[in-house]
């Protein structure tokens, strides 16, 4: 207790210190938090299913097709399901958009189809009501709702069960209501789930069985099975089922097992892993820093320990006293960067966008205040220890009789501030490097062409219930009539009509091969990216008609199945051949799929990925390939509130009992495709920027200091003659040594960690020469000028003074 | 002692050149010099009308209790510091007013330093310590070679070149000292009480390596506040007060 008193006594007698040496860790120490809180968030904390690390994800793969992550349609499940003995259930699913009316507006919402042992399978018990049962898979409209839905549209009615809603124009009843999900597992808002996951509507049966993939599926392992246990069984599994199912296209995909963590956050690890190796780079130079200025604070104290010591003190207590010291100035630091922290986490959705799948709303959880506690004792003990240790080396008699007039130190004790410096700019040309490398990359993927212009241009989604749009006939005049509303509203230049919107994150594909020739077996065939477009779509979004025909209103749901190419499709299924004309095996239809013959090539589309050219890319004409789900995309000058108030008007003229799912512009969506990337960069670049201020803080205090400790021998110099040019020169060439030897070391470092970063950058090397240079030219120049101000405090030494003090 | 040995450099400003090329009179003149020192609300005259001759080859000591002005005066002579009033000419030329940089110039080139606490910087060796003033100079490696090697066998020392400071007795590190005073060859050598910081033994055998130098020609002007060692000098300038109260020639 009286070492926390006079430890805080000292701290409150040098406010100075105290307030750089708090500000430098919480800074430190709020970062990592921050993103250790993230961490905690994505990765750690686990998914709130029961033993979550049973529980794992089922996905198809072709390597020699380049095919991942694919889905299980509906006879693999069921093969599945019914022939497995590793997994003690086995659970499907599948994202839905659902229509409610009959409650004033129509309320698109968001949920999915899912088998009956879904929520049992995962562990999630409805905290209202009952789960599904086996039998209501194929018959009973049933609905199981979110506590958000249940709170926010029904206001915590504890009598909500056996409600009926009318959900996509059929009376559902509401049998139980689930606690909130997680979005990493289940996406963002979503608040419905029904029954019935083999009848997608607008998949005919026949398609159905011929193995359209459309399904999730998840597993939970037995007890005591491994993944790879279960993975060695599932070779056997597929093996069958393509004896039994020869003619389906999934047959030859390969199944394999992955983790529900790792399902949900493998994308993100590369990134974090970056984000944490910088974070843990600024709390080290915010240590750095802080163990410097307690180094000159403990020296300064020696006739403090002299004195403690001849009163009878052993060494170990010295130590002790001034650890404990530093170890308070780190816990403090701990409790303010926590707030830091939260601050921080409460904006990183925000710039993440919809691409990390990160809960909202600012929690504080106990890992991370162990955490936060954790790392701010090790802190403390690391920053302390040598500092202390090294002035509890005092010399009695010489402590004494300096009457505490503070020394420059040992060589040893230079060498170690030396060292701290050399540290310091090394991690931050690597930190720097490794930020401008993100941002360099992030302005290319920001300037690279798309291959269409979104500017102007407005999208949203429309939901068309199966129950009053059962077949492509009536989706096809639902289209039609909604684009003729449009194209002759006021102010806009051309709407379209389309399955998914680049860059949305949506797609489909299809199995494909040349008609021509002997095209091989549908479950062989690669799959290609398949978009239904309405006439007029390419012009709205600027893409370029290169060859052949646009769609007309001619291209119907009985008429010629005709297909649109992207220039790189057309090069690569018909290299020096004119396309047009040929036809091309869609689907698997029939078996073989049916032709569509090649009317039109257009400019290639980045609409996966802007990092990412899209090799095969098929335009089917909507009618003739149309889904209960719809992307109106319309070009027009007036705003974009105008312009969904216009589309809306349209709506309501032919169904208004239709609501338009996020209406958004085609300009924020491609700004959101680039959400991880921006996040990284972002946060990346500010701990970068933290990083160099703490550097050139601790060169400009490492020299000052030294400046300070050498006044004597400066005004010495200046007394034989030394010229203010002399001054300089030592003062900033003592300075930039040890800041040279971290350019050097920062430099190798930067080339040890480019691997690292390669994986996430965009037409830039992580060697590149002229921004490695540049990084050690910004950090050269920010520790010149750390250095010059004591420099030129040094020429302004005044020799008598000096040698006087001496 | 005193002559011009910077000839072959080119560094050098017009009034300091002009200063080594004039060898007769004076090589000092101190004319009504007064230095006041203003405080918040206090002016101290620590000097009033000084008027000081030193001629080539004088030995002069400084004397007088503590606080009656000698540091300063000799800070205003080594050019560490300026008169507030009066001239000083330094081989006939007046230095009073001079820049910043044409002292540091003239320190570096006509005033050797010898100071109470040594101050030898202790990152560097006897010989670098040496040479310290004549790489100020811009002079030549070999040329410094030579210099501090004469320096430091003058004083006994060229045995010690690779050692630190701290490596050596008090006594050595203030021959040391004086070898960094001698080894430009200045006009003149100001002492600030030299043997202030060594025990008598020591501090004899600096007062005879003084009168060494002084009989092979050195000026030197030496503060000192004891009475025994003053009497090495030829002459005994006593300050009172800030003034000069007794400007004695030795028999």
């Amino acid at each position: 207790m009286n070492d926390l008193r006079f430890a805080l006594r000292q701290l409150r007698k040098s406010p100075g210190f105290t307030f750089l040496a708090l500000l430098t860790l919480a800074v430190g120490i709020g970062m990592n938090t921050a993103i250790f809180s993230l961490i905690q968030d994505l990765f750690l904390r686990g998914l709130p299913f029961s033993e979550p690390e049973r529980v794992v994800r089922i996905y198809g793969e072709s390597k020699e097709r380049d095919l991942k992550q694919m889905p299980s349609s509906v006879p693999k499940f069921w093969h599945y399901r019914d022939g497995q003995t590793v997994f003690s259930s086995i659970a499907a699913d599948w994202g839905n958009g659902f229509i409610m009316t009959g409650s004033g507006e129509p309320i698109q919402l968001l949920g999915g189809n899912v088998t009956a042992n879904y929520f049992e399978l995962l562990g999630i018990h409805p905290i209202l009501g009952r789960n599904f049962l086996p039998e209501e898979e194929s018959k009973g409209d049933v609905v199981m709702v979110t506590e958000n839905f249940w709170r926010k549209r029904f206001a915590s009615d504890p009598t909500i069960l056996g409600h009926n809603i009318t959900l996509n124009g059929v009376p559902t009843t509401i049998i139980g209501v689930l606690p909130n999900l997680p979005i990493s597992w289940f996406g963002r808002d979503s608040e419905i789930f029904v029954n019935k996951p083999f009848e997608p509507s607008g998949i005919t049966k026949d398609r159905l069985m011929r193995g359209v993939s459309f399904m999730r599926v998840t597993a939970r392992l037995k007890p005591g099975v491994s993944v790879s246990q279960a993975q060695a069984a599932m070779p056997a599994l597929l093996q069958s089922y393509k004896e039994q199912h020869p003619e389906t296209a999934d047959n030859t995909w390969s199944p394999y097992l992955v983790s529900a963590a790792e399902d949900v956050t493998g994308d993100l690890r590369p990134a974090f892993l970056t984000l944490l190796a910088a974070v843990s780079a600024v709390l080290l130079i915010a240590c750095s820093n802080v163990a410097n200025l307690l180094l000159v604070r403990f020296t300064g104290r020696k006739r403090e320990i002299a004195l403690r010591m001849a009163l009878g003190a052993e060494r170990r207590g010295i130590v002790r006293l001034f650890v404990f010291e530093s170890t308070l100035v780190s816990v403090i630091a701990g409790m303010i960067g926590l707030g830091l922290a939260l601050w921080t986490v409460s904006v990183v959705p925000k710039l993440a966008g919809q691409n990390i799948p990160l809960e909202s709303g600012v929690k504080l959880q106990l890992p991370v205040l162990i955490f936060t506690l954790g790392l701010s004792l090790i802190t403390g003990l690391l920053m302390g220890l040598y500092p202390a240790w090294q002035s509890s080396r005092a010399d009695l008699v010489d402590g004494l009789k300096e009457g505490g007039r503070g020394t420059s130190g040992s060589r040893g004790q230079h060498r170690f501030r030396r060292g701290l410096v050399a540290g310091q700019v090394g991690l931050s040309v690597v930190l720097l490097a490794g930020a401008g490398m993100l941002v360099s990359s992030f302005v290319r993927l920001s300037r690279q062409e798309p291959g269409f212009r979104s500017e102007r241009v407005w999208a949203g989604g429309i939901g068309l219930p199966p129950a009053q749009y059962p077949d492509p006939a009536t989706r096809g005049r639902f289209a039609e009539r909604l684009q003729t509303e449009l194209q002759t509203a006021p102010g806009v230049e051309a709407a379209a009509i389309a399955d998914a919107v680049p860059l949305s994150g949506n797609s489909s594909r299809s199995p494909y091969a040349r008609a021509d020739g002997n095209p091989v077996p549908v479950n062989q065939r690669q799959l290609g990216l398949t978009r239904s477009v309405s006439p007029g779509y390419f012009r709205t979004l600027g893409i370029s008609l290169l060859s052949g025909r646009d769609f007309t209103e001619q291209d119907k749901v009985d008429s010629r199945l005709v297909v649109i190419l992207s220039n790189s499709t057309a090069k690569k299924l018909f290299p020096n051949e004119n396309p047009i004309g040929h036809q091309i095996l869609f689907g698997t239809d029939n078996g073989n799929g049916l032709p569509a013959e090649v009317i039109g090539v257009v400019g290639d589309v980045r609409s996966q990925q802007l990092s990412k050219a899209n090799d095969v890319e098929f335009y089917r004409p909507w009618p003739q390939r149309s889904a209960p789900f719809l992307n109106v995309v319309v070009r027009s000058a007036t705003k974009p509130e105008a312009t969904a108030g216009i589309v809306r008007a349209a709506l309501n003229k032919i169904d208004n009992g239709l609501p338009i799912l996020q209406p958004s512009t085609l300009d924020a969506i491609v700004t959101q495709s680039l959400g991880q990337e921006r996040l990284t960069m972002t946060l990346l670049g500010v701990f970068a920027g933290i990083a160099l201020l703490l550097a050139v803080v601790g060169i400009y205090g490492a020299v000052a200091y030294t400046v300070e400790q050498r006044t004597g021998e400066i005004g010495v110099r200046m007394a034989l003659g030394a010229q203010t040019h002399d001054v300089l020169n030592l003062v900033v060439r003592q300075g930039m040594n040890p800041v040279i030897l971290g350019l050097i070391f920062g430099l190798a470092g930067t080339f040890a960690v480019g691997r690292l970063l390669a994986a996430q950058l965009y037409q830039i090397s992580p060697y590149d020469p002229l921004l490695l240079g540049a990084t050690a030219i910004v950090l050269a120049v920010a520790a010149l000028l750390a250095c010059l101000i004591p420099a030129r405090r040094a020429t302004l030494v005044d020799p008598i003074q000096a040698l006087r003090s001496e | 002692m005193g002559t011009n040995v910077f000839d072959s450099t080119n560094q050098q400003s017009e009034i300091s050149n002009s200063i080594m090329n004039n060898g007769s009179d004076p090589l000092i003149r101190l004319n009504s010099v007064t230095k006041v020192f203003l405080t918040d609300e206090v002016e101290t005259h620590a000097l009033s009308g000084i008027h000081l001759d030193i001629r080539p080859g004088e030995y002069v000591s400084i004397a007088g209790p503590s606080g009656c002005g000698k540091t300063t005066l000799l800070s205003i002579l080594g050019l560490l510091d300026t008169p507030s009033d009066g001239s000083y000419s330094l081989k006939g030329h007046e230095v009073a007013n001079l820049s910043f940089a044409d002292r540091a110039r003239i320190r570096n080139r006509e005033i050797g330093f010898i100071f109470q606490s040594f101050n030898l910087i202790g990152d560097l060796s006897v010989f670098e310590n040496v040479e310290l003033p004549l790489t100020y100079r811009g002079m030549a490696a070999s040329e410094r070679k030579s210099f501090v090697t004469g320096a430091l066998e003058r004083v006994g020392m060229a045995h010690r070149a690779k050692h630190l400071p701290s490596q050596l007795s008090g006594g050595q590190q203030q021959r040391v000292a004086v070898a960094r005073a001698l080894a430009g060859r200045p006009a003149i050598l100001l002492a600030d009480e030299p043997t202030g910081n060594l025990d008598s033994r020591n501090g004899e055998a600096v007062m005879q390596l003084l009168k060494e130098l002084h009989q092979n020609g050195a000026t030197i002007c030496m503060v000192t506040h004891d009475e025994r060692f003053a009497q090495h000098a030829d002459r005994t300038v006593h300050l009172f007060d800030g003034r000069v109260v007794e400007d004695r020639i030795a028999a």
